[in-house]
């Protein structure tokens, strides 16, 4: 008998499908990620909690068919919370496409000459600072914010 | 009285940068007044420690682990103090002469006198613990008094504070030992107990920690480089720190220890060995120095390596003969590197190959030179000569210590190796002299300084004199530190002349040998060769350190990747290697209990493979936002099979306004059908999933309810008077949690609304984004006007039912939330108070809730039932929830209000599309898309 197979394939499949998707590049992706990641933790987290019964309210099932509440309540906690990392994630999605037109997150060229200065173990030279390339992406960033 | 000094000390080192703002560079003379009022009240005290008492003081400072703040005056640490203040004094008011007018004054004068402090406290300090933070104290006005000038301190600077920093480390774990071996952190409680309460072993590894922290300090072999690379920082930092004070902390350590180790002879051979060794070392090297000052910097690491060998004899002679040596070190080593100073001011260099003849221009300067150096050189009648005779003395008495019984240490060995350092502190005390001051004049246009330059050098020099000539008014302090380093009374009779002694044919060979040298002191690169092994420490050192600095290279690149995925690539590699180590470590499982499979199991799995696996490889995102949301309906369906309506309940809303809240953002977004994920994340996340499967084979379906799942089913309805058990967990058992929940989406909505930037000007409406026709808009917006104030009493009613039957704050808030979407949908407006204001007044709904159950129930949250007209018997967790669904609409009406509409006026021209070319493909604007799901 494998009872628990379902259950099993479905966590799997939405863990693996939600870190496949949390490790793309677009803001987007990796929100939908979170967001199977979720359904997946909550699965879960609900049949942690033992066998199937019936919903937990006192005096209208009778106490030894109720099933655990207390993972239910750790549970719809999760979802709320999910909701608000939804949102945020979705304003930064939203944020970059007003600067950028999409939500692709772009290499950082400033951060790249620091990766290297870093493994120089050099000084940034004020020079350096003014000659820095700057991307159109950047440029347009630039005039975005102060527009 | 202690208290008093301490203090005193650093409030001078909190005033001096505010005094320097005025008074600049003159900063250092009331500084000066400052550090004579401090030696003055700490000398109140010295007639009781002379006639053999301890002043002593403390105050509670960490009570829980046994730490006071102990204060301790004793010989010992008088005499210290006293170099600490007196050479402190001098320098102080050599410092005004001395720096320009453009100096960082306020930064140099508060970090000198923070140092004077934190070596007061070192010397005074009563407790082990005190005494390790003032040690770190000193370390750290080092590292800045040399790093303050510019890049080229900075390197020395590192290599001081990695060096002693790395002593302090061993202190530490030597304050640790014994702090717990005996169970005291008193020093004195310390010394007498340890012994017994420490076995041999302990005791040996303290002891080498020990000797570690006071060999990085007092720079003894290998050790010893960091001393000549702190002669960057300026004369002032050079004669106090690292001539006088801070380099005597490390044998201050090992004095105020020595009576642990006193029949330990390890501890002994290695003072010996090392101290000696190091005195051959420095002194050589100071032979083959140009530069004055460095020469005087390899002089104080040979001086200090002498009086480490004398501290490791451990006669009460031996220590007599190191404390007398410090206080004469201080004194002709100070004057010396302030003279070293005025030369360099006055004739612009400090090389012997540049200047010369400079007796016949500064003739005062030269006589205090000669002076110091003398001392240094141990020529009578100065203290130094008394100092070395009483060495010499010593180091023959080696055979008498307590440690030798069943050990050949032949006391002569150590003698004539002192006869030979001294012989070449002779030759390069010499040089300098000769170097300086003998022969023609090569510069033109030098003068004397100004007494008031000069006075400060001249005090100590002309104190060398007077001690030498009149040594035994030393005999009182010397006996006293002598006892206080573990030896009953003794008698030092210091004396210039003790008759024709071994050790006075000792001074005088070392003296002839000593102008040997000199006179055949042009072949140094012999002498090079001799020494040329002892510079591996600073090789190694810099061979280490940047392999450090490499290795740490290389581990931050990775946190400097430019994508998300190598970040959580680490975290996940994490996760997998601790569910591999558990699978290793599961021996036997609970058989699994039946009636865990429900046959809706297999319709679940049946609809949502295939979904999810086209989520996964969707590129557009409207279709993977669909499939998404198809996913949790799913999933909320099955949940309400499994017996959680709350939970379904709530996944369902959530999945809802998911959809209608990004539908308009991933509507913007370009098709995103080339942004493949590697095959390292494929692997990745076919890994997590295999992982996460087998967690629910393993870990699910094997038990019974938990004890908590049968509390909170048994306690429900008496405690709290609700009987829908998940509610009563969220807003009475674990409102606390719940109360953390709704802060963090307060923080979500706020935080959403500073990154959404601004706010469309009059939102998204469908009318005009020219998606729905007009007749389309009425049908929505008719039907919008009959289901809204029926969602609208359905949040009502969930909400006020919760407490007993499904619904609940969070799903009230849910529900009336998406009421606010349909009504945005359909162009209806709903005013409602701005989102910082929507939230805070549910956090504050929240609070009171909890605070009312603190003030009338006793503890945070507890719930109080209060009977009201027509409704009944309420109880505050309503409140509480009240609070729950306000912060929840409050995000729901962020999310709505900034995310769905943007003109597409922002951005560069290029980008923004005209909104009629964008919403041509009906599949991807947002309506249509939503009407599918939303109702």
């Amino acid at each position: 008998m494998t009872p628990n197979l379902t259950l099993a394939i479905v966590a799997g499949v939405l863990f693996a499908a939600g870190v496949y998707l949390l490790l793309a590049r677009s803001i987007t992706r990796a929100l939908l990620g979170i967001v199977l990641l979720s359904n997946g933790a909550n699965v879960l987290l609900l049949v942690a909690a033992g066998p199937a019964g019936e919903a937990a309210f006192v005096g209208q099932t009778p106490p030894a068919g109720m099933t655990d509440p207390l993972p239910q309540a750790l549970a719809l906690t999760a979802i709320v919370i999910t909701l608000g990392m939804t949102a945020f994630i979705l304003a930064m999605a939203h944020r970059s496409w007003q600067l950028s037109r999409t939500d692709i997150v772009a290499d950082d060229v400033e951060d790249l000459r620091l990766v290297e200065l870093a493994v120089r173990d050099a000084v940034p030279h004020p020079d350096d600072e003014a000659t820095s390339r700057r991307t159109p992406d950047d440029d347009a960033a630039h005039d975005e914010v102060r527009g | 009285m202690l208290i008093a000094a301490l203090s005193l000390m650093l409030a001078a080192a909190v005033l001096a940068p505010l005094a320097a703002g005025r008074l600049g560079r003159r900063t250092g003379y009331p500084l000066a007044a400052v550090f004579l009022i401090t030696a003055g009240a700490l000398l109140v005290g010295a007639p009781e420690v002379m006639a053999g008492g301890v002043v002593e003081v403390s105050l509670p400072w960490v009570p829980e682990l046994g730490v006071e703040l102990t204060l301790r005056l004793n010989g010992l640490a008088l005499l210290f103090a006293m170099l600490v203040l007196g050479v402190g004094a001098l320098i102080m008011s050599y410092a005004p002469q001395y720096l320009s007018e453009d100096y960082e004054h306020a930064r140099l004068y508060g970090i000198l006198t923070l140092f004077a402090a934190g070596m007061l406290g070192l010397v005074l300090a009563g407790d082990v613990v005190l005494l390790l933070v003032m040690w770190e104290l000193t370390t750290l006005c080092s590292f800045l008094l040399v790093g303050g000038r510019g890049t080229d301190g900075a390197r020395p600077a590192t290599q001081a504070l990695v060096v002693t920093g790395a002593g302090g480390l061993a202190l530490l774990g030597a304050v640790v030992l014994l702090a717990v071996g005996t169970g005291s952190t008193d020093v004195a409680t310390i010394l007498a107990t340890a012994p017994q309460a420490l076995s041999a072993r302990e005791l040996t590894i303290v002891g080498a920690l020990v000797v570690l922290a006071a060999f990085t300090k007092s720079a003894q072999l290998p050790f010893h480089f960091w001393l000549p690379g702190a002669m960057v920082a300026i004369t002032p930092v050079s004669a106090y720190l690292h001539a006088a004070t801070l380099v005597k902390g490390g044998i201050y350590l090992l004095l105020l220890f020595s009576p642990l180790f006193a029949e330990n002879p390890v501890w002994h051979l290695t003072l010996m060995a090392v101290g000696l060794t190091t005195m051959l070392f420095g002194a050589f090297q100071a032979l083959l120095q140009h530069d004055l000052k460095a020469l005087l910097a390899y002089s104080t690491v040979s001086q200090l390596g002498f009086m480490v060998a004398l501290v490791g004899v451990g006669t009460a002679a031996s220590l007599a003969a190191a404390t007398l040596l410090v206080a004469a070190h201080a004194l002709f080593k100070a004057t010396l590197f302030m003279l070293v100073g005025i030369i360099d001011h006055e004739a612009g260099s400090r090389d012997i190959r540049r200047i010369g003849g400079l007796w016949r221009a500064m003739p005062v300067t030269a006589g205090l030179t000669a002076l110091a150096a003398m001392s240094m050189a141990g020529i009578p009648p100065l203290v130094g000569f008394v100092a070395k005779e009483e060495a010499f003395y010593a180091f023959l008495g080696t055979s008498q210590a307590t440690w030798t019984a069943d050990t050949a240490v032949s006391g002569a060995l150590a003698a004539g190796l002192a006869v030979v350092g001294a012989a070449l502190t002779f030759a390069y005390s010499a040089r300098i002299i000769v170097g300086a001051f003998a022969g023609p004049l090569v510069q033109t246009n030098l003068y004397e300084p100004k007494a008031a330059f000069l006075a400060p050098a001249a005090v100590p020099a002309i104190l060398g004199l007077v001690l030498g000539l009149v040594p035994f008014v030393l005999n009182g302090i010397v006996d006293r530190a002598v006892v206080d380093t573990g030896f009953t009374a003794t008698e030092a009779g210091l004396a210039l002349w003790h008759g024709f002694s071994a050790a006075l044919g000792l001074s005088a060979t070392a003296i002839g040998l000593g102008i040997l040298i000199h006179l055949r002191r042009n072949r140094p690169a012999i002498l090079a060769e001799a020494v040329a092994p002892a510079m591996l420490g600073p090789i190694l050192f810099d061979r280490a350190w940047s392999a450090l600095l490499g290795f740490g290279a290389r581990v931050g690149r990775g946190a400097h990747a430019l994508t998300t995925a190598p970040h959580l690539g680490g975290i996940l590699v994490v996760l997998l290697g601790l569910a591999g180590a558990g699978a290793l470590t599961i021996s036997d499982l609970a058989p699994m209990r039946p009636g865990t499979a429900q046959p809706a199991d297999w319709v679940v799995l049946a609809v949502l493979l295939p979904a999810v696996l086209a989520l996964a490889r969707a590129g557009d995102g409207m279709a993977a936002l669909v499939l998404a949301g198809t996913v949790g309906l799913v999933i909320a369906a099955w949940l309400m099979v499994l017996g959680a309506p709350d939970v379904a309940l709530t996944l369902l809303l959530v999945e809802v306004l998911t959809v209608v809240v990004a539908a308009p953002v991933l509507a913007r977004l370009p098709d995103r059908r080339g942004d493949r994920t590697g095959r390292r994340a494929l692997v990745g996340s076919g890994l997590a999933g295999l992982l996460a499967g087998a967690v629910v084979l393993v870990m699910t379906g094997r038990r019974e309810r938990s004890a908590a799942a049968e509390y909170y089913l048994a306690e429900a309805l008496p405690a709290t008077g609700g009987s829908n058990v998940v509610n009563t967990i969220l807003v009475d058992f674990r409102g606390l949690d719940t109360l953390g929940e709704i802060v963090v989406l307060a923080a979500a909505a706020l935080g959403l609304l500073s990154v959404a930037g601004r706010r469309a000007a009059s939102g998204w409406q469908p009318g005009r984004a020219g998606t729905l026709g007009a007749g389309e808009l009425l049908v929505l917006r008719v039907g919008a006007l009959v289901v809204l104030p029926l969602t609208a009493a359905a949040a009502l009613v969930l909400f006020l039912r919760g407490h007993d039957q499904p619904g609940g704050g969070f799903i009230a808030g849910l529900l009336a939330g998406s009421a606010l979407a349909v009504a945005r949908m359909s162009g209806i407006e709903v005013r409602l108070p701005s989102v910082p204001v929507l939230v805070s007044t549910g956090l504050l709904l929240a609070l009171a809730a909890a605070g009312i159950g603190l003030v009338w129930g006793g503890s945070l949250l507890e719930p109080i039932k209060v009977s009201l007209p027509l409704v009944g018997e309420v109880s505050t967790s309503l409140l509480f929830d009240l609070g729950v669904v306000v912060v929840v609409v409050g995000l729901v009406q962020a999310a709505l209000a900034n995310l769905a509409g943007d003109s597409g006026r922002a951005g560069p021209p290029a980008a923004a599309a005209p909104l009629a070319a964008r919403t041509a493909v009906p599949a991807r604007s947002g309506p249509p898309a939503v009407t599918e799901v939303a109702p």
